[in-house]
């Protein structure tokens, strides 16, 4: 009945230990159990539409991995690896199923895999013990007068502003912040793609988020970024 | 300010901010939103925090990146 066992012949070449590596990192839970029943001379590689389908996805998985490296040379690397690593395991991806999704798994895999240890990060998986006194802080600084003020600020900040305060946050709050809200992942998906309970996320986006209005406020007050008309009325 | 939903829904603006709450509890968040200024002005925090982000995170891939990416994916390819 099994027709299609072994149409691609196993990747043996060796300048091609990464082609098994990749197929064992994807989770198995991303894969199909693709049993076609047509004789393997008309069925396509799948793999003949990943430059059409994945490809599109390049600007997006570069953003992300220049908040996971946190340097455009690592990030290039990771991008590339990525995609080596997509396109071994592009068979196994079920067409249909969200493929931005399944491509950020296998991005965030293969950071935390290799990147992940070379970097120096002074909250590497300690984010537990950061006690929320300490994320308090960051909150309690705020110094804008009112709400609206405040919003008014962040918005007028400069983008360098905005990525230097998501960089100085720890790593797993900085990408579950990245992921829902710039790739607007759904926290189930962001779960998924960080291997972490739905609660987890939500903790990390919170957490994360309050890090981020408190430093991107502090950082307004400093430069004297205020809407002065606004500080005086406080709308209750 | 008496008790007036604000400590359910600030508990929930992040969630309702991110569509994570099924219809029932959105509506009542929205239905309270509506009404309290204090919480309105929360939730338009919230909304800027995100739209900084994602204006601050939009990136564009190096040219000579995408070459190296097809460069390599096509090299594999022609080996099979």
């Amino acid at each position: 009945m099994l027709t299609r066992e072994r149409v691609r012949p196993p990747v043996v070449t060796p300048g091609m230990a990464w082609a098994e590596r990749a197929l064992a990192e994807v989770d198995s839970a991303l894969m199909s159990n693709s049993t076609p029943d047509t004789p393997p001379a008309a069925t396509p590689d799948p793999r003949d539409l990943f430059e059409e389908q994945a490809i599109p996805f390049l600007d997006q998985l570069y953003g992300a991995a220049l908040r996971m490296t946190r340097n455009p040379a690592d990030a290039q690397d990771l991008v590339q690896e990525t995609f080596v690593k997509a396109y071994a395991a592009f068979g196994q991806f079920e067409q249909g199923t969200n493929l931005k999704a399944w491509l950020y798994r296998i991005l965030t895999n293969t950071f935390i895999n290799t990147y992940r240890k070379k970097q120096r990060d002074p909250y590497k998986g300690t984010i537990s013990d950061m006690e929320d006194w300490q994320l308090g802080e960051a909150e309690s600084a705020t110094a804008m007068s009112s709400r609206s003020a405040e919003a008014e600020a962040i918005d007028h900040l400069p983008d360098s502003a905005v990525k230097d305060a998501l960089q100085s946050i720890p790593e797993d709050f900085r990408l579950a912040v990245y992921f829902a809200d710039v790739e607007g992942f759904s926290y189930q998906e962001i779960a998924d793609i960080m291997k972490t309970p739905v609660g987890t996320v939500m903790s990390r986006l919170h957490r994360g988020r309050r890090l981020l209005r408190g430093l991107l406020t502090d950082y307004a007050a400093d430069r004297g970024i205020r809407v002065a008309s606004k500080t005086g009325s406080t709308k209750k | 300010m008496t008790d007036c939903g604000c400590d359910k829904a600030k508990a929930e603006l992040e969630e309702y901010l991110h569509n994570e709450l099924c219809s029932t509890d959105a509506e009542d968040i929205r239905e309270h939103l509506a009404g309290c200024v204090d919480c309105e002005s929360e939730l338009h925090v919230g909304r800027v925090l995100t739209e900084a982000v994602q204006r601050a995170c939009r990136e564009t891939a190096p040219g000579d990146l995408r070459d190296q990416v097809l460069l390599k994916i096509r090299t594999i390819q022609a080996t099979h």
